[in-house]
């Protein structure tokens, strides 16, 4: 187990840091940052000077090597734009993005696991094809598009809950929503798929056969073993809602870390971007890390992967 | 009724896999959906030109936002027009060019090179197996959205940009099926006979593994080609995707955006077409794998 | 455009209203006015950020040692009370007593003295450099008497030290620095800031001892300004009552939310010039924009009258100098080319591009304005290869000579004078796409003579030349909107500059 562990671990490292520095190199391309830095009524002298003073004529290697070491300290330089710590900026913006990511993925799992398993005890019945209809309809649906019908219907034709912000709980009600609906399909599915194979399985039959009820035969037994796949699944989601959270931000203006992703790319504030494309693959990178070591630890056949 | 197979025999040799098929696929509601609604709008796009009522370029600032034909407007412009008088249902017909072309060109590239990658992981295992996995884990761990955003605003937004970016941001699931597709089928029976016998590697692959996991590859272009779609559109909605004045249904729905609370229906029919086109890829995508694998859909 | 309302926007207005009535009068109990700032502000400290936003809040906050009254132009004495100029380049002040920094640190010639020379140093990195780098320093002559030095003659001191120069504490940032003062600002204006969350949000609380300003005693106690970049998010605040006020609306909008009949909406005009840059000058390497029938073409397919009409409406005028028609020196008497897409096509013909030609089209904002000019464009044969671009983005390639034609805009920094926007793109500075010798002498003439007719004579003939030769397609002139709920009163005022000590509750 540890062996496996550590394999996992210096593969997940690499893949950091090889993200890194393809996130670097590709802003690296992006040309003179100095100009954005310098603002609107900077001369040509300005300009140079900022170039300079940043380092931005030194190669691009020495540069990353020096950007990855600061990152490795937890210093993402200062930004651009707001002349601040990219660290604490984006530390105070990621509490949104978190808790937004944490609200939508337990949204997900409130509805996708109760009707997937729905789904699973009576396949083809009306409850089976409103599942598949849901998810569907998910995969299909452009978020932003959602989200717009929601203000207006929730926030302004209705009335029942506030259009923009992060404030309240209540403010976090329709992004979640929309959040949670992206990830809810291949949740479904994977408890659906889950329950039925377990469902067909010996050990089911036996317990069946030794009388055990119904409900204990689905709740103890059944949905125990097709838990453990969803749940590795909802870490990876989790991972990739962090890095799609940029739609729903922005929608909803929600001032997290993914609305100051599009902000900051809109802004040239190269720190900040790399910084950010940083951190959501960290984010995912520690998730699937975990999932891994959770399903490795439920199933040790995993163990030889 | 002279061609038609012996019964006889058919109940000896039982129905040939094609026919088998063809039942299954006649008997799936949401793959014969899928398929009319891609087909009408492929269809649309290739006649855009003939079914639009208007130029979609044509501007009229005299006329802006007439509201569709069931909203009180008239049938000059049945679905209304813009923020700058173009005609929506015109822009809309001309958006469906846009949207399936960046999808089916996306698709294909990150096919190619998702492909390329897993039948090589697959096939040769290994070193190359475990450089491909890496690489898979590296583009599975960048942010998607926020790479594309950035790299486009790097280049600047068009058609070819967007189409590129999305073409090497989304090869992961071909990479990830071929290579599961690929290691399955190359342990058969045929592969390890084509090997004996000696024949070249290109030629195995191209002969016994490609038609082997064709089914599943055209399953995962469709899929993608959908996920491209709805990128783009998230893309252009954000202002960092196609440039106007091309007419994308991701743009529309941002520049119906701002008039939304007034004239929803700038951002609801978009929306609906977006969402209908995805729908029924996916719906296609989907029954497609359930009739190529007769375990069912999983 | 305004259409008529029909049944189904009755319905929308109806839904609105009724969500609308309640929630504001709760806002005027309470006491703050809840406004929307569409820009993420980078610093609250006016000297580190170059934005509208900014001066807004420069002008809560802080105070500046001269008022300009925004009705008369007129200057009067704000932190000083009267000032003189003792030679060419010295300026000395009577500063008022008895006023104090919201911290409770006394105002005297000190804190004027350090901030001088504090913002004049070019390595403090005051961002808009153009705003101090006039001032050479300052020297106390007593602790109620200033004299501020200038580097050169510059005749508009006078209107800087009433704009952006404001004063802060010297003690206070003495020992806090410039982060300190950007997280908590502190200053002798009319409201003091309660709290910071960079770019998001900002409060503020009337300054109850605020001295006898004329800038006026701030009446409405609490203000609470979120940034919401969405306009359309902001609308939606609006009508659910948790904003009062939002400000940069666009004309179709605003058009909607005065038909209903719950908010004001003011329209004023802004010194902002909208205009089409032609690289005349060939600087992007051989192209259509050297020939003057082809910038003559342009300049014909432009319906400008329809883009004021439909698009920008308001107050907005169509212009024809590269100048706002009220600045000083920005004579009206110029060729103008009239919409005539027939005249244009003949104008591309004639000049060898019977079939029109392909471009890139830059622009940085309003991007529905510029779709509209690209289509207008299209029409007479010029097809565009339409790029929108970030302001820094576009700003740098211009400066490279890599822009062939572009949607640009200019503000003037609301300066009343032609010199700051002619003299800005014609004197063979770096965004200058035309550098045109003669143009170039004319304004050198005219910026530096201290005779108006001598000035206006020289204007008018840079002027001719630039508008003959079409070096540029000047457009419209811009206004923004105002809209706040029926119990906010409040008069806008032609500089762009929200002053929430002018406000007050209905």
């Amino acid at each position: 187990m540890l062996t496996f562990i550590l394999k996992r671990l210096g593969l997940a490292v690499l893949v950091a840091i090889t993200v890194s520095f393809i996130s670097f190199s590709l802003l690296f391309l992006s040309g003179d940052p100095a100009a954005a830095l310098a603002g609107e009524t900077a001369s040509g002298e300005d300009i140079e000077a900022i170039r300079r003073l940043y380092g931005f004529d030194r190669p691009m290697l020495v540069q990353y090597g020096e950007w990855l070491f600061s990152a490795l300290r937890g210093d993402f330089g200062e930004s651009y734009y707001f002349k601040l710590p990219v660290a604490s900026l984006i530390a105070d913006r990621l509490q949104v993005t978190m808790l937004l990511g944490l609200c939508g993925i337990l949204f997900a799992l409130l509805t996708a696991v109760p009707l997937g398993v729905a789904a699973a005890i009576r396949p083809n019945s009306i409850i089976d094809r409103l599942a598949l209809f849901l998810s569907v309809a998910g995969q299909a649906m452009p978020s932003f598009w959602f989200g717009l019908i929601l203000i207006v219907v929730l926030a302004i034709q209705l009335g029942w809950l506030p259009p923009s912000g992060a404030s309240t709980w209540r403010h976090f009600v329709m992004p979640t929503i929309v959040l949670g609906y992206y990830a809810m399909p291949a949740i479904m599915r994977l408890t659906r798929a889950g329950m039925l194979d377990v469902l067909e399985s010996d050990f089911i039959r036996t317990a069946r056969a030794k009388g055990a009820g119904e409900t204990r035969v689905l709740f103890k037994h059944a949905l125990r073993n097709a838990i453990i796949p969803v749940v590795s699944l909802a870490a990876v989601q989790m991972g990739f809602m962090l890095g799609g959270s940029i739609v729903v931000e922005s929608v909803f203006a929600l001032h997290g870390a993914g609305f100051l992703a599009w902000e900051s790319i809109a802004r040239n504030d190269l720190p900040t971007v790399q910084a950010l494309i940083l951190v959501f693959s960290m984010f995912y990178i520690i998730f699937t890390f975990l999932a891994d070591v959770l399903n490795a630890w439920l199933d040790p056949r995993m163990r030889s992967a | 009724m002279s061609n038609a197979p012996d019964p006889l025999l058919q109940e000896i040799q039982g129905p040939s896999p094609r026919q088998m098929l063809k039942t299954r696929a006649l008997g799936h509601k949401g793959l014969l959906f899928g398929m009319a609604v891609v087909g009408l709008l492929v269809l649309v796009a290739i006649l855009a030109p003939v079914l639009a009522p208007h130029d979609p370029y044509a501007q009229s600032l005299m006329n802006r936002m007439v509201p569709p034909v069931f909203m009180g407007g008239t049938w000059e412009h049945p679905l209304g027009t813009d923020h700058l008088g173009r005609d929506y249902l015109s822009r809309l017909i001309y958006g469906a060019r846009v949207s399936l072309l960046i999808g089916a060109v996306a698709a294909l590239i990150s096919g190619v090179i998702g492909t390329a990658m897993g039948v090589a992981a697959g096939y040769f295992g290994g070193k190359v197996d475990a450089v491909v996995t890496f690489l898979i884990n590296v583009r599975l761990a960048m942010p998607v959205v926020l790479v594309a955003l950035a790299v486009v605003a790097i280049l600047g937004g068009s058609l070819t940009v967007v189409i590129c970016v999305l073409g090497l941001l989304l090869w992961d699931r071909f990479a990830v099926v071929m290579r599961a597709s690929t290691l399955q089928v190359s342990r058969r029976d045929y592969v390890a006979a084509a090997q004996v016998i000696g024949a070249s590697t290109p030629r195995i692959l191209l002969t016994e593994i490609m038609p082997n996991i064709f089914n599943n590859l055209i399953v995962v272009i469709t899929l993608e080609m959908a996920h491209a779609i709805l990128l783009e559109a998230a893309l252009s909605f954000l202002g960092l995707g196609v440039q106007p004045p091309t007419p994308s249904w991701g743009l529309m729905v941002s520049e119906g955006k701002n008039m939304m609370l007034f004239e929803p229906w700038l951002v609801l029919i978009p929306g609906a077409v977006l969402f209908v086109l995805v729908l029924a890829i996916n719906l296609m995508g989907d029954g497609l794998r359930d009739v190529t694998s007769p375990e069912g859909r999983s | 455009m305004l259409r008529k309302t029909s049944p189904r926007a009755a319905l929308i207005a109806a839904t609105l209203l009724a969500s609308v009535a309640m929630p504001a009068v709760a806002d005027e109990a309470s006491g703050t006015l809840n406004v929307a700032f569409t820009k993420e502000l980078e610093n609250i400290d006016s000297y580190f950020n170059s934005s509208r936003e900014g001066v807004v809040m420069q002008r809560a906050v802080w105070d500046g040692l001269i008022y300009r009254n925004p009705e008369t132009n007129e200057y009067v004495g704000n932190l000083a009370t009267s000032w003189e100029w003792i030679d060419d380049t010295t300026l000395e002040f009577k500063l008022r007593e008895g006023v104090t920094f919201h911290n409770g640190e006394p105002f005297n010639a000190d804190d004027v003295v350090f901030t001088v020379n504090f913002v004049a140093k070019e390595e403090n990195g005051v961002k808009t450099q153009r705003n101090v780098n006039w001032m050479e320093s300052a020297e106390k002559v007593d602790d109620y008497t200033v004299r501020i030095k200038l580097k050169k003659k510059f005749p508009a001191a006078i209107e800087f030290l009433s704009g952006p120069v404001s004063m802060y504490p010297n003690e206070y940032y003495a020992e806090v620095g410039a982060s300190g003062m950007g997280l908590k600002p502190v200053g002798t204006g009319p409201y003091r800031v309660t709290e910071v969350v960079p770019g998001q949000h900002f409060k503020l609380e009337a300054n109850s001892a605020y001295h006898d300003s004329p800038k006026g005693q701030p009446e409405i106690a609490n203000i609470d300004i979120r940034t919401i970049p969405d306009v359309n998010t902001q609308m939606a605040e609006l009508f659910s009552g948790s904003l009062d006020l939002i400000w940069q609306v666009p004309a179709d909008q605003a058009a909607k939310l005065g038909q209903m009949g719950q908010f004001t909406v003011a329209n004023e005009s802004t010194m902002r010039v909208g205009y089409l840059q032609m690289d005349s000058a060939g600087r992007s390497g051989d192209n259509p924009f050297t020939n003057k029938l082809v910038r003559q073409a342009v300049n014909h397919a432009i319906n400008r009258q329809e883009l004021v009409d439909a698009l920008l409406q308001g107050s907005s005028k169509v212009v024809y100098t590269p100048c706002f028609p009220s600045q000083f020196g920005c004579v009206q008497d110029v060729t103008e080319y009239e919409f005539n897409p027939e005249k244009a096509k003949e104008l591309l013909a004639e000049a060898g591009y019977p079939d029109g030609f392909e471009t890139a089209f830059y622009a940085y904002r309003d991007r529905q304005y510029a779709e509209a000019i690209s289509s207008y464009l299209n029409n007479v044969g010029i097809k565009t290869d339409f790029k929108m671009l970030q302001y820094s983005a576009l700003r740098e390639l211009n400066m490279d000579g890599k822009v062939p034609l572009s949607f640009q805009t200019w503000g003037s920094y609301s300066i009343n004078d032609a010199s700051a926007m002619v003299s800005q793109f014609f004197k063979h500075g770096s965004l200058d796409s035309t550098r045109d010798d003669e143009v170039r002498d004319w304004l050198d003439v005219a910026d530096s003579s201290t005779n108006p007719d001598e000035r206006i004579e020289y204007y008018s003939k840079a002027l001719e030349k630039i508008t003959d030769e079409a070096f540029w397609a000047p457009m419209f002139t811009y206004n923004t909107n105002y809209v706040f709920t029926d119990q906010v009163a409040y008069t806008p005022t032609p500089d762009e500059v929200l002053r929430f000590v002018d406000m007050t509750w209905n």
